[in-house]
């Protein structure tokens, strides 16, 4: 009975990617800062199907939110702090961002090109 | 919807509010993307100005006031620059409208190419800068609209507080109708969605009282038509006691029954001459204390019968009522102690004033009456079985019902609570006191 | 400025509106006392600002995911409550009935704290910047307008159905509401990696945006999402199952337990 439910959990786990921490090591990091409501690179590119760590910092001293509908992402960044938000795998294409905060300045995208960016 | 008045004026200002501020929403969209059009057409024409500038030979500055920036390249050679320290172009060299981000700021930018003298032309213009001159201009227009919802929230709340008066009025009146007052409802100024209402109100309350008056002559007609022939059967029963030996059990049991319809009869009569349309008002001065006192005295016989000890305390007191009635009240009250107290037991009637009111207090060593009977003893016919043996006190169960009528004609509120004695009850009568 | 701020500002509105108009017409069916309605207010008040004030420390516990753990730990809490109000409102037992305003309380204090932490560090955020002051304010007062006035309406008109019709839609849109929790919660996961990926269902963005007035309305009612992964449409239908669920679980038992009385009599 209690074999059972255990492997149930694992299951359930393995199903919900819980145990999915050891892709950490291979997933790409992007860096993304927040500086005077702008996004510093405007236009990010990262290869398609592949889950991407975005690591965003807000330099700026107000909070900023990382708001994506195509991306389906949201996330407030407070003032001189930094975050973490995985993205992907994503097929090719454009997939705009903006700050939520001040989304008049604060605006990019993020390009997934097909083969490997060239860096 | 608990008040019709709160839910009218919640929905009419959520649908206005609602309405009016999406209504605003799409107004400063549209006014935003016109703006745009113009700052755009603007940066077109700046550069088409510079293109025709450049073609000859350069000049320093367009205009100093200008919150515009614009580049000029030939090739990969800055030629001019105005708005920018930087050397780099603004953007790529792609010709249309774009964004981009530069030195700090994002842009607008449109890129120009002078096919004619191979110039590059890059004029470009802050967002946050063009954001905020459009901005400041609409959201002032939107502003009045936003401050307009708690004007328009206090006129509708006014208007609609307004239309529901004749609504209030007529329940403020029927609230206000004494129980007994079945006289017609009358609204100044009859609006037509309340005339049905009031008609069929005012219908009723005269079927009503067709009614009460058909129950009230009923009852009284059929007592006052009982008493001679109880009168008679009393005289036929005084001769036959003189031939049958007194002590026949059942000659007895016919008196005491005779006795007992006798006394019903009385106090049906007495209960519709308490009613306030029989009672005349003919209100006097009364000292109470005394009237108190002659009551006392007039039921000695009872008490003495049960060797009951009445006494009467307090002083004396002054109040504005009928005498028969309270009297009545009084023979009613004392007859009820007397009825319920055991044989040997205390009866203290007290009349005493306090401040503004006048209080007469009637209590007795009885069994007393549990705090959940209070109701029930004022209802007609009610009698309560609270003897420990079961037996039942001879009565009609319309004293009290007397009682109250006669203290709602004096505007007098009745209060049942424990006796000072060991058991038992006391029932005070509060009037409201006359200025000596 | 503007714009953004009414945006942003209705969609946290109307989020809340929705869930307390809801409640508060099941509390007016089940005549309780509509007075967990302000402790849910309060303590979702003083909730929000101390959300707020710590949002930074947290966002940086558990390698940078503190903040959508938390929020979805919220969200499932929610869920949570509305699963056993829809259980104890259908429910035939006194006592259940009885700790109903409590359940409620809670839930729109969670709700509130989650919404209004937003809200304070947006605000909060824009006082640094006089010159947006002005058209901020007057773009919050707009979106907080529509999302409060959308909720009256909703409230006055759910009390206007047929009075039959007025408990089950209740129970619908709380369900719906428990689905939308569900879905943002796996959403919010997969944000920081602890649920895995999933392709992504279907794309109505082109027919519906979701950053549209009536795309915000079918967000805050029913969780609408223009390109929802699988796991959040799984986790919907979970979500929306619990409640639904647990409230034909009260119903039936409320219902036997009466047969089972007239059957004795």
């Amino acid at each position: 009975m209690s074999r059972s439910i255990g492997r149930f959990v694992m299951l359930l786990a393995f199903t919900l990617g819980i145990g999915s921490n050891t892709s950490f090591a291979d997933t790409p990091i992007v860096e993304l800062r927040i500086r005077n409501h702008l996004f510093f690179p405007d236009t990010l590119e990262v290869p398609a199907h592949t889950k991407i760590k975005l690591l965003v910092i807000n330099e700026d001293p107000t909070p900023e939110e990382f708001e994506s509908y195509e991306l389906n992402r949201e996330k407030v960044i407070l003032g001189h702090r930094k975050t973490v938000i995985f993205i992907g795998p994503l097929p090719p294409g454009e997939y705009p961002f903006f700050g939520e905060f001040y989304p008049k300045t604060a605006q990019g995208k993020i390009v997934v090109s097909a083969q490997q960016p060239s860096e | 919807m608990r008040s019709i008045r709160l839910f009218l004026i919640a929905a009419t200002l959520a649908v206005l509010t609602l309405f009016n501020f999406v209504a605003a929403l799409q107004g400063y969209s549209s006014s935003l993307k016109e703006a745009n059009k113009l700052f755009d057409q603007h940066l077109r024409q700046t550069a088409e100005l510079i293109a025709r500038l450049y073609a000859g030979h350069p000049i320093k500055s367009l205009d100093d006031e200008s919150t515009l920036a614009y580049q000029v390249w030939r090739g990969q050679e800055l030629l001019a620059s105005f708005g920018i320290e930087h050397t780099q172009p603004i953007t790529d060299f792609y010709p249309g409208f774009g964004h981009a981000n530069f030195d700090g700021y994002r842009w607008r930018t449109l890129v120009y190419y002078d096919q004619d003298h191979r110039n590059w032309i890059i004029t470009a213009e802050r967002t946050d800068l063009r954001y905020q001159l459009a901005e400041s201009v609409i959201s002032h227009a939107i502003l009045p609209i936003l401050l307009s919802i708690p004007l328009a929230g206090l006129l509708i709340w006014l208007i609609i507080s307004h239309g529901l008066k004749p609504l209030r009025m007529l329940s403020q009146q029927l609230k206000n109708k004494q129980a007994d007052d079945l006289s017609p409802v009358v609204l100044p100024e009859l609006k037509s969605e309340l005339q049905q209402v009031s008609q069929s109100i005012n219908a009723l309350m005269s079927r009503l009282e067709v009614a009460l008056n058909r129950e009230k002559h009923f009852t009284a007609d059929a007592a006052h038509e009982l008493r001679t022939p109880i009168s008679a059967l009393k005289i036929q029963l005084h001769n036959l006691e003189e031939d049958i030996s007194p002590d026949n059990e059942a000659f007895q049991q016919l008196r005491a029954g005779v006795d007992r319809i006798q006394h019903l009869v009385e106090q049906l009569l007495s209960l519709y001459r308490s009613t306030p349309e029989q009672l005349a008002h003919n209100f006097c001065r009364i000292n109470l204390h005394q009237l108190a006192q002659e009551v006392i005295a007039e039921l000695h016989d009872k008490f003495e019968g049960k060797q009951q000890i009445a006494e009467l305390a307090g002083q004396p007191c002054m109040i504005e009522g009928d005498p028969f009635a309270l009297t009545t009240l009084l023979q009613n009250l004392l007859s009820n102690a007397s009825k319920y107290t055991p044989a040997g037991g205390h009866i203290l009637v007290t009349v005493n004033a306090e401040e503004n009111t006048v209080y007469l207090k009637v209590e007795d060593s009885g069994p007393g009456i549990a705090p959940e009977d209070y109701d029930k003893i004022f209802k007609r016919f009610q009698r309560l079985n609270n003897k420990p043996d079961g037996s039942t006190t001879p009565g009609c169960g319309l004293g009290l019902t007397i009682v109250r009528n006669i203290a709602d004609l004096h505007r007098a509120r009745i209060e049942i609570e424990r006796s000072c004695f060991e058991s038992g009850t006391a029932f005070i009568v509060i009037f409201t006191r006359t200025e000596d | 400025m503007f714009l953004n701020s009414v945006v942003l500002i209705l969609q946290e509105i109307l989020e809340a509106a929705l869930l307390i108009s809801i409640l508060l017409v099941l509390s007016r069916q089940l005549q309780l006392s509509a007075r967990w309605f302000a402790t849910g207010m309060i303590l979702g008040g003083i909730g929000a600002f101390i959300l707020s004030v710590n949002l930074a420390t947290i966002s940086e516990w558990l390698d940078y995911a503190g903040q959508e753990i938390l929020i979805a730990g919220i969200m499932i809490a929610v869920l949570g409550l509305l699963t056993l109000i829809g259980l104890y409102s259908t429910s035939a037992l006194w006592a259940s009935r009885h700790s109903l305003p409590y359940l409620m309380s809670i839930c729109v204090a969670l709700a509130l704290s989650r919404e209004g932490a937003e809200i304070v560090i947006y605000l909060g955020g824009i006082l640094n910047h006089q010159e947006s002051v002005q058209p901020t304010f007057t773009g919050a007062g707009i979106g907080a307008g529509i999302g409060l006035s959308a909720g009256v309406l909703l409230y006055f008109g759910l009390l206007s159905l047929p009075a039959r019709w007025i408990f089950c839609t209740c129970i619908l849109l709380l369900a719906l509401i428990g689905g939308t929790m569900a879905s943002q919660a796996t959403l919010l996961l997969t944000q920081v990696d602890w649920v895995a990926y999933s392709p992504v269902l279907w794309d109505s963005s082109i027919w519906l945006p979701e950053d549209s007035i009536p795309g915000h309305l079918l967000y805050a009612l029913v969780g609408y999402e223009a390109t929802p992964s699988l796991f959040q449409a799984i986790a919907y239908g979970i979500g929306f199952l619990l409640v639904s669920i647990s409230a034909t679980l009260g119903y039936l038992n409320h219902f036997r337990s009466r047969r089972k009385n007239t059957g004795e009599k």
